[in-house]
């Protein structure tokens, strides 16, 4: 069928495909998988309906953020050219509408994990929201190097909104988990934005890379990756895990602190020579997934 | 009809028949929390 010509395409109702897009559900995933996680590892579990309102709850917010961080990131999003095809800087949809979209989404998502679950967790989905918009968005992301680092929270408490919503209180371990997001997002983000940084650079964000060059990037990666490592194994030695996670724990976390070491040793300064970053950034998103996966494993496992 | 009233149609039609589906999942979620709700004392 021949492609047909539109006077104005942001001007027509919006496609749902687009609308789905707002919602990143690639980044969706992986929140929705450590939320899942969170509240599997608690001692005690909600019935089935409640247990699924909660994570549907965690990925509707999840959604929102990634529909107002859109919102508000169009510019930035235009010169970049791993986002320029989003729906709204190639003005397919227009701007109001993703931030209704947003706005409407995170307060139903609250609302519902209040009524469903307990209002702690809906306060902590709520300042996870309020957290990724304003403090990382809005605030960090475009004025400071570090802005991944403090940002990184958002993302960090999927797993203690599962918890909490599970049990309707916070304890030692989802704080850790916490914990290990909240190392974990640094060397990810930083081993991706040096393979991309001329992208983040052309859109004017300050990403570590760009600010302060990669040979500093790759020091804080290899930092980041051993504290990463000491919180990752800490729940077994605390007595909060068994030996399943402890082991696997530290077995994952001695691939991640080779991967980054590699990072550390190596001086390229061009893309197609990053090989070590695009390893530890591939890496990283299973050791993440491995991670939850044997916490889970060992709260439900006999031994 | 002018092709761009066409597409505004089709899109229309895609977006209703999925907001109905979603209403419907709502409307069924409503009735699972319920029951959940009342056979355990939070």
């Amino acid at each position: 069928m021949p492609a047909i010509e539109m006077s104005n395409p942001a001007a027509l109702p919006a496609d749902w495909r687009d609308i789905l897009a707002l919602t990143k559900p690639r980044v969706m995933s992986l929140v929705v998988f450590s939320g899942l996680c969170g509240m599997l590892a608690a001692p005690s579990l909600p019935p089935v309906a409640l247990a699924f309102t909660a994570i549907l709850c965690i990925a509707l917010a999840a959604g929102a953020c990634g529909a107002l961080n859109q919102w508000y990131e169009v510019e930035v999003d235009a010169k970049m050219r791993r986002t320029a095809k989003r729906p709204l800087p190639s003005g397919r949809m227009q701007r109001e509408v993703a931030l209704q979209f947003g706005v409407g989404l995170g307060a139903f998502s609250v609302l519902l994990m209040g009524l469903a679950t307990n209002w702690l967790a809906a306060v902590l989905l709520a300042v996870s929201i309020l957290f990724y918009m304003l403090v990382y968005t809005v605030w960090l992301k475009p004025r400071t190097a570090q802005n991944i680092v403090i940002g990184g929270a958002a993302g960090a408490f999927p797993p203690l909104i599962g918890w909490v919503a599970a049990t309707g209180h916070v304890e030692a371990l989802p704080l850790l988990l916490f914990v290990i997001v909240f190392l974990w997002t640094p060397p990810h983000f930083w081993a991706l934005s040096l393979f991309v940084r001329s992208d983040y650079a052309a859109a004017g964000i300050p990403m570590l890379p760009v600010v302060a060059g990669p040979q500093h990037t790759r020091k804080q990666i290899f930092l980041y990756s051993v504290l990463l490592a000491g919180a990752a194994v800490s729940p077994w030695p605390l007595g909060l895990t068994g030996p399943i996670y402890g082991a696997s724990a530290a077995i994952l976390s001695f691939v991640f602190l080779v991967l980054a070491a590699r990072v550390l040793a190596n001086r390229a300064t061009e893309p197609q020579h990053m090989d070590a970053e695009k390893h530890l950034f591939a890496f990283s998103v299973f050791y993440l997934f491995a991670l939850f996966t044997v916490l889970v494993a060992d709260r439900f496992l006999p031994w | 009809m002018r092709a761009e009233d066409e597409i505004i149609r089709k899109r229309q039609r895609e977006r209703a028949r999925i907001m109905a589906w979603l209403l419907g999942g709502f409307v069924v979620l409503l009735f699972f929390i319920t029951i959940a709700k009342t056979e355990i004392n939070w």
